[in-house]
Parts: structure tokens; sequence; C-alpha cells
């Protein structure tokens, strides 16, 4: 427990009110009756809601033998189940059965021109190669090739919920002169990247004082204000060239996004308390691990009580120059994972990022839902934007696909030792066991229809 | 003002040279089309424009013998405003008040632009969120302030009752041409009239109507984007030339960061702004005015990552002298040089490339231990001050800003600085490391005692030394600034070697020699205007739209590299007043 003052949150169903013309969920406690004998679905038949969690690390991690590329500390030589855990990985150790590791992926969604961390990381999160933008010689910018898989997921459940999903930043030390690529992991699509909340106290209010009280008079006043500007946004899409039709329609589908919020019914899910945290720095020193805790635990209760369904934690930045204060660090994450002479270092700075992840598994595994947890509903994706920083290599991310995602992933987890096989395949898991009805991630050289077996349940 | 380019070993053969072997990511598709029809030179070197000759004035063009290129602006794209434009026009419309209440979403830089960010992205769900919070917020703040200030958009009607059709109108009328930047069509003004009679007959009150039409038009694409689509050329098919309108908005958000104002507004519907003498007079005016010297500050804010210094990190252990407080100095004396060379001299803008001068307030005073001219005390207020000569200080490159964005958290990076002076100052991109290679250097230790034997060593691995012998030689002649612009000679016990160069601009010792050495390089002047021209249109110029800057660029030298003549030629320029065809 860190932050927050935890409530007890009683398991809850949904009802559907219909709302500015489409339904939104609400979500209140459950009774038993609700569910049926089992407990593990509504008495109706109906599923209990599946999210996704992508969270991502910048820079890749350290080598056994820094002269070897390919020689990473990550994973261990055995697969299967009961995998024993490395130093890097030990912080999982009791999460283990929830954690499937997946290596020896290989990248298919690339740009010819292979660029560190540009490649890695849109090729890996959407499973399109990345977008090169430096005309005319500008500054090199890049952005994603199309929606990030957290946005691909988003785009099936997002619906359902008050929030179609949402985006978290712990570390502030985020590159922003090389284009959205590096400094964002979410996008809808190439134009529509997703600037992330870096707060947990501007989380607080985005997740649960966002309600507007169905009696506050103001509220057929927006809604009519926003009536006007729909009119407005249509009436320019008409002027403009094509791409500016795109812009404008993304914008529409945001008024109209809001515009289904300010008339959303709240959950009758108890709020918890404002977090004291709000992630400023003390003498220069970021405070990661508060952060990240309270993060996780708004995230699980956002997700117990419905209000959405799908986030992305950008822990560090690709490119990104964290310092890892709390282990005598003194240097950018960037900088020390290009330095052979610091690899000791970076590996010390990913058993605290795993130590991190860790503590976001326990918190939905600790959260119950049904006859089971939050953990077994969720697929949680970690990945990075190289294997190892040191060579900006692409081949063998660092993955691990958490959570049970309803049943459809392996359980307990495998080290599945993958042969060669596409990244992307791993998306298309991941996306299925939040959207069963998913049929295909990623574009041109990324694209896949074949979910990685290997992890499937 | 005479000169010689020194020759040296790497001189512009060897340069020629690495830009074959692909150093210059800038030899892409775009580029090539635009070389490959001038003088066939390799793409790469036409992107330094101007490195293959040894000319020693950018003035004296190597491109005179090329076919004239047609003119052929870029296709429009709405240009969403800036959050600084968006907190100014809200000021403007409904006064500091309101502005004060507003969150607009931060911007997304693209190419390094804030200004090709926002031409070029779509908004998220929580920007327009952002936007309806704040809307409602500025609206609300409005009826509870001055109300003398909304009864001036009535224009002397009277309500008599709640839904009172006429001053509405007038209202949106009025209102509308200010937040809108033209007059409401029909359609937009029966729009809006809506709103207000259905929100005051429901609020019962004749001023919620008003607050509700504020809140609407403060989140349309009409105030929210500038909408520049221009009118056809009847004399070339690929040119629209953008109407009054459209031109007062677009000079007013350059030039003032904000909004226009209703003497401009009237200037576009008197015709004013559909001549360049028009324009180039309004320009004048407007710069008489004032307001462009934060405008342009905050151009050169940006160009120079003075924004980041409020969160700069910094390792203490390594610099206890780094504080907010030392780094809010650092970005003000920057700015208080360029503003000073602009502003108070008209002067030539190279001189922020090696003036020997800077502007110190107490705290810089002491930082760099410059005593005080006439041996007072030094406060808060910055001083125009001689640099020591010893410390080879001079021009943006001896002051800590620069020093200090382009280094580590605990050290230099000569890497970093050469690399913001190619881009940056002479556009020259470098591209990303290759894959699969090794990006560490030989560890630091009795071996390799300074970064500059470390990074050499580097520099011996061939894949390497192609882009780095561009970068890091540079950063070598500024190893006496350490990595927050302190003064050293010693580095791990042993004397630190500064002489090195600028490739092929010469050899050089400490900032002032490279400013030196740079203000006369080929090219600079160029990419001082494509840098303003990028960041005042949102895109990156395009082939077509080269010729203009370059004959920009020749008036801009003849004229003596003056900045506020620039920006007169510039928005007077066929390129700024028009955009292409709209994309099918």
């Amino acid at each position: 427990m860190y932050l927050l003052k935890k409530r007890h949150l009683s398991r809850r169903t949904f009802l559907r009110g219909a709302v500015a013309g489409s339904t939104v969920a609400l979500a209140v406690p459950i009774l038993e009756a609700m569910l049926n004998s089992n407990g593990d679905a509504f008495a109706n038949g109906s599923e209990l809601p599946r999210r996704m969690i992508t969270w991502f690390f910048g820079n890749g991690v350290a080598l056994a033998n820094t002269d070897d590329a390919g020689s990473l500390m990550w994973a261990p030589p055995e697969t299967g189940a009961n995998y024993p855990l490395t130093p890097q990985l030990a912080p999982l150790s009791d999460v283990r059965d929830y954690c499937n590791l997946v290596t020896k992926l290989k990248l298919f969604a690339k740009h010819p021109e292979v660029r560190g961390h540009h490649t890695g990381v849109s090729g890996y999160f959407s499973g399109y190669p990345y977008i090169k933008l430096d005309p005319m010689g500008a500054n090199y910018s890049s952005k994603f090739g199309g929606p990030s898989i957290d946005q691909a997921a988003a785009a099936f459940v997002g619906s359902e919920t008050f929030l179609p999903s949402v985006q978290l930043r712990v570390s502030k030390r985020i590159v922003t002169s090389e284009g959205p690529t590096l400094e964002f992991i979410s996008h809808k699509g190439p134009d529509q990247p997703l600037p992330p909340i870096h707060n947990p106290q501007e989380l607080f209010n985005k997740l649960f004082l966002g309600f507007v009280p169905p009696d506050d008079p103001t509220k057929p006043q927006r809604l009519t204000a926003l009536d006007a500007v729909r009119e407005d946004v249509l009436r320019l899409q008409q002027k403009v060239g094509a791409n500016d039709k795109q812009r404008l329609q993304a914008h529409l589908a945001s008024v109209e996004q809001v515009q289904k919020q300010i008339d959303a019914i709240a959950p009758l899910c108890e709020p918890p308390a404002m977090p004291g945290e709000t992630n400023t720095d003390m003498e220069g020193k970021e405070p990661l691990e508060p952060v990240s805790s309270v993060m996780a635990e708004l995230l699980a209760l956002a997700f117990s009580c419905d209000i959405t369904r799908v986030a992305s934690i950008q822990f560090t930045g690709s490119v990104g120059y964290t310092v890892f204060h709390m282990l005598g660090q003194n240097k950018g994450h960037h900088d020390m994972t290009h330095e052979a002479a610091d690899n000791a270092g970076v590996d010390a700075s990913t058993i605290k990022m795993m130590e991190c992840f860790a503590y976001l598994l326990r918190q939905l595994r600790d959260t119950s839902e049904g006859d089971g947890n939050l953990l077994d509903q969720s697929v949680v994706l970690l990945g990075s934007d190289c294997a190892s920083g040191l060579y900006h290599t692409d081949y063998d991310l660092p993955c691990i696909v958490a959570g049970r995602g309803g049943g459809t992933l392996k359980y307990p987890g495998v080290h599945y030792r993958s042969n060669d096989e596409n990244a992307s395949d791993m998306l298309l898991a991941c996306l299925k066991a939040v959207a069963p009805e998913a049929t295909s991630v990623g574009g041109d050289n990324g694209y896949s229809e074949t979910p990685l077996s290997g992890i499937l349940a | 003002m005479a000169h010689t380019l020194t020759r040296s070993p790497l001189g512009l053969g060897l340069l020629a040279c690495l830009f074959a072997v692909g150093c210059y990511s800038g030899a892409d598709q775009d580029t090539a089309t635009f070389t490959s029809a001038s003088t066939g030179a390799s793409a790469a070197t036409d992107m330094t424009d101007g490195s293959e000759t040894s000319a020693p004035t950018e003035g004296d063009s190597e491109t005179g013998d090329e076919p004239p290129a047609e003119f052929e602006p870029a296709s429009p794209s709405l240009r969403r405003l800036l959050a600084r434009h968006y907190v100014n026009s809200v000021r403007d419309l409904l006064g500091p008040g309101a502005a004060a209440v507003v969150t607009p979403p931060d911007d997304t830089k693209l190419n390094g632009f804030d200004a090709i960010g926002s031409a070029q992205l779509a908004v998220s769900d929580a920007a327009v969120e952002a936007y309806e919070v704040s809307a409602r917020a500025a609206a609300a703040e409005a009826m509870a302030g001055n109300i003398a200030q909304i009864e001036a958009y009535l224009a002397g009607c009277t309500p008599q009752a709640p839904d009172d059709q006429n001053c509405h109108g007038q209202f949106i009328q009025n209102f509308g041409l200010r937040a809108f930047r033209r007059p409401l069509e029909p359609a937009e003004q029966a729009t809006y009239l809506e709103v207000a009679q259905t929100t005051a007959l429901e609020g019962g009150d004749f001023f919620v109507g008003v607050e509700y039409t504020i809140a609407a038009m403060l989140q349309s694409p009409n105030f929210l984007y500038q909408v520049e689509l221009g009118v056809p050329d009847p004399d070339d098919a690929n040119v629209r030339r953008l109407n009054g309108y459209e031109m007062a908005t677009r000079l007013s958000y350059f030039l003032r960061d904000t909004t226009p104002d209703p003497a401009l507004l009237d200037a576009a519907a008197e015709g004013v702004l559909d001549t360049e003498q028009g324009v180039r007079s309004t320009a004048q005016a407007i710069l008489a005015g004032g307001q462009t010297r934060t405008a342009l500050s905050n151009f050169y804010s940006e160009i120079l990552h003075l924004d980041e210094l409020s969160s700069l990190p910094k390792d203490p252990g390594t610099y206890p002298l780094w504080s907010p407080q030392l780094a809010e100095s650092m970005r003000r004396e920057t700015l208080a040089l360029i503003e000073d060379v602009i502003w108070q001299q008209d002067g030539d803008i190279r001189w922020i490339l090696d003036t020997p001068f800077t502007f110190v307030d107490a705290t810089l005073a002491e930082f760099y231990g410059i005593p005080h001219p006439s041996g007072g005390v030094f406060t808060e207020a910055f001083l125009k001050v001689p640099q020591l000569p010893e410390h080879k200080r001079g021009g943006i490159f001896g002051q800590g800003a620069f020093l200090a964005l382009f280094a580590h958290i605990s050290s230099t990076s000569p890497t970093h600085r050469g690399k913001f002076v190619r881009e940056t100052v002479l556009c020259q991109p470098i591209p990303a490391p290759p894959p699969d290679v090794a990006t560490d250097l030989p560890p630091a230790g009795a071996e390799n005692p300074t970064a500059r034997d470390r990074l050499e060593k580097h520099m011996n691995d061939e894949v390497c030394s192609t882009c780095h012998v561009l970068m890091d030689p540079i950063g070598f002649g500024l190893e006496n600034y350490d990595g927050i612009g302190s003064f050293r000679t010693m580095e791990n016990g042993v004397e630190i070697n500064t002489v090195s160069e600028v490739t092929p601009y010469g050899e050089f010792d400490g900032a002032l020699e490279l400013g030196q050495r740079l203000r006369d390089a080929p090219g600079v002047s160029l990419c001082m205007v494509r840098k303003l021209f990028r960041h005042a249109t949102g895109h990156v110029e395009t082939v077509g739209e080269m010729p203009t800057l370059r004959d920009l660029d020749d008036g801009f030298v003849a004229d003596g590299l003056r900045m506020q003549q620039l920006l007169v030629d510039l928005v007077a320029s066929q390129t700024f007043r028009s955009v292409g065809p709209v994309e099918p």
C-alpha cells in the first residue's frame, strides 16, 4: 500500500443507460445474485470485462557480455512453465505464474531505414513501421505508422466505458525533439499521438472527478455548445483537403466523446481519497517509485469500477534521460545504456523497473472480481524500444505478456522461446485477449493475422 | 568584412566525401528532387546550401546558373493555435482574467517546431476536453468580470428579454468577427443564435445565452485553427492567395503571438492586406507596436531549446552550483543578447554568434566571475558587460544556456554541442546512428583522462567517425566549459586541449572563435531564413518554395542581416502570402 487510502470495493455489475444516442457502462456494486453460479460471468451469460495495459521502458536491458549484442541477461535459458527467474526478473517471483515471458521474437514491422529506438518503439507497440519525417533535411523526426496496440484495443472496447483509454507517464525525462514516436507510446493513428498524464492527482481527477452530476443545470447548455461546435466542424470539413478532413474527423469524434462523458452517470463505486503525490521533483530527483505505485493503485480502482479498460504506461522514455537516483546513479538512463562501462548500472535499473512492474501486477491480482481477480481479466504487455541500447538491436526485444486475458493466455505462464516469429503475432495474441473478434494487427511488413500460439491457453 | 576560409586536412573535399558515404540523411527523396533540378551536385552537398563553394559570403550565390524553379507553395493545412496563441487570444477577446483561467493542451513538436506539429497532428479526446473546460471557464470569468467588455460586443443593444434575438445577433456578429478573425457566414450566425437563444431560455437570462455563445465559439474549429484556404490566383493555377482576413491572422500570430486586433481586421476588410505594399507597411506598423519582440524571442527559445532549462536535470554532486535560479538567469541572458542585437541595435544577427559582450545579473556575474564594469554591485537587472578574454567566450556558444542544455546530466557532451551547431546553425542534418553498432566509448581513466581522448578513439571507428567527425570536434573546442558552462582548464587532472576545428570553416579555440568561424560560413543566413519560415508557416519549406527563400536570403544579406527587415520582407513575400491548391 502506498499513498492511497484504499476503500473496500464490492464486486459490481453493469447497467447500460442510453446516453447521447449511445450507451455508457455504469458500474454499480454487484449483487451475488447477478453472477452465475460459478462467479465467472454474469447470470445473463455476458462476460466480465477484459482490460489491456501496455507498459513501456526505454533503451533496452543490460548485456551479459558487452562485446556480444545477443547476450541479454534478461531471460533464463530454460523454457516452459516454472521457468527460473534471472536477477532482472526476480521481482516477478510472486506473480510469475501470470507472466508469459517471450523471447526471440523478430520485428517484422521495420522501415528500411533502421533507426535506433524509432524502429523498435513503433514496430513493437503498433506492428507498423515508423513513418519517416525529415523533409528537406529538417531535424529528423518520425511518427508511428499506425495505431498502437492499446488504441487498437480501445477501438474495440473503449466505447463501453466512461473513458475509452488513459495514458500515463512516470518519468518526465522525455525526448521531445525527434517526433511523436519517441515522445509518446499511445497513438490513435500516425497523426494522433495521445499525450499522457504524469501527475497522479490529475489522473485521479480524470478518473474519478470527471463526472457531471445528473441534475447539474449547466449540463444541457454544455451539450448545446458542443452541438454548435460539431456543426462548425462539419462545415469546415467541406472546405479543406484530405488530410485536414481526417484531422477534423478525429476532432469531431473527440467532441462526441466529450459530450458522452458530460452525459455519463457516475459509477456507484466509492471514489478513493485524492492521492498526495503530484510527481514533483525534490532537489532534481524524480519520485519514480511513489508515482508508479500510486498510478498502479488508481488504475486498479479504475478497472474495478469499469471507468476504463485500456491504459498505457510510459515508465521511462525512448532515449529518455531518467536518473535512477535511488540506486546511487547520476547519469541519464539513455546515456548509461550507450556505455559498456555502465552495464551494471543498466542492469540495476532494469531490476528496479521490474519491481515497479511487479507492483502493478500485484495490484491487479489483489483486486478481486467475480471468482477471480483483475489480472485474470487483463493482458499487461511489457516492452522496450531496443534489446540493448548499447547496440540499438531490435531483435529479441524484452517482452512479457502478463495476465490471463480472460483465460485466453497460458496459465501458469511460460517462457516461450519463439523461432523468430513476427513480433506482431504477439500483439495479436494480446489484442484477441481483449477483443476476441479481432482478426489482424499491424500493417505493411508488420501485418499479422496469426496470434502467437506459444502463449495461447 | 574580409576574412579567409581556413583550409584544413578536413577540408571541403573530405566533407563532400563524407556526404557521399551517407552521413547526411538529408539526401532523401525531397532533397534529391530539389538538388537534381539545380546543380546536379551531390544532393547532400547542396543541402548545406553553399558548403560546396568556397565563396566567402552566402550572398554570393553559387546557384546563378540554375534554371529558375517555378514557385509552388505548399498545400494549406489547418494550424491549431499554439498554447500561447490560445491564451493570448482569450486575453485579447475577454481580458486577462479570462486568460488566467484557461489551460489549453500542450504543443507537440514535429521537426523541432510546435508550429509544424500543430499543422499536422490531430487533437486527442483530452485536448478537446481541455478546450471545453477552458472555454467555459473563460466565458464564466468574462461574465463575472468587466461587463463593459461584453457590452462592447453588444454595440449598444439593450436586451428586452432573455431571448432577445436582435441583441444576441449583435453579440454573435461582433464577438464572432473577433473570435473567428473574419465575419461569420449566415449559417454560422444561425448556429450560434440557436445556442444563445436555447441556453438563455434554459437559464432564464439573456447573459447566460451570451456566456454559452462565448463558450461555444471558443471551442469552434474556426477559433482553434488558423484556416488558410486562399483564393485562386488568376495568373497561376499553382497558387492561391491568402485573403485579407487569412493574412491578418497569419501576420498577427507570427508577429504578435496573438489574434488580430480590430484595426488589423479593418485593414483586412479594406483590402490593405491584398497587396505586397500594404502588407509591408502593416508589418512595419506591427513591429513599431513592440509585441514582435516577445513573439520573436519565443521563436529563438524554441530553436535554442531555452524552455527546457527550467526542468533541465543536472547531477547535484557533479554540479552543486546548478539551481533553477541559475537556469532561469541563463535563459534570460541568451534572450537579452538576442533582443539587444535585433531590437536595440537593429544590427547584424550574426553578432549573436560572436559578440564579445553578454548580459548578466548578480547570479550570472558571480557564476562567470565577471566584475562589475564600474565597480558597482550587480542586482537582479541584466547589465551588458564584456566577456573575460581569458575565458574565450563570445556569442550564444559562450553562454551557460547553450553549454548546459547541450550536455549530459553529469558531464559535457561534445557530440550534442556539435550536433546543435550543424543542425540549427548550419541546417546540416545528422542522421541517426546505424543499427547494431556498439555505441560506447573507451572507459574514462588514466589512459583516456578527457572526454576528447575518449571520443577521439571512438572516432577511429570508421562507421561512427563519418558522422562524428562533423560533430565532436566542434565540441572539443568548447571543452573549457563544463556541463553547466563553468570555465575550466583541467579535466581529471589533465590540461584540456581545446584547439579544434569546425570543418571546413577553420580552426578555433573556445566559443568566441567558434562564432567567428561560423559567422561567415556559407549557408548560415539561409539557414536562419529557413528556420524562421518553418516557424512562421507551420511547415518545412518545399522545393517549390526554396527559390523565394533564396531571394529572401539574398536580400537579407545585402541588407546587413537585420532581422527586423527580414521579418518585413518575409511576410511581404509571395511565399508568406499564398498557399498551394487544396489537396483533393
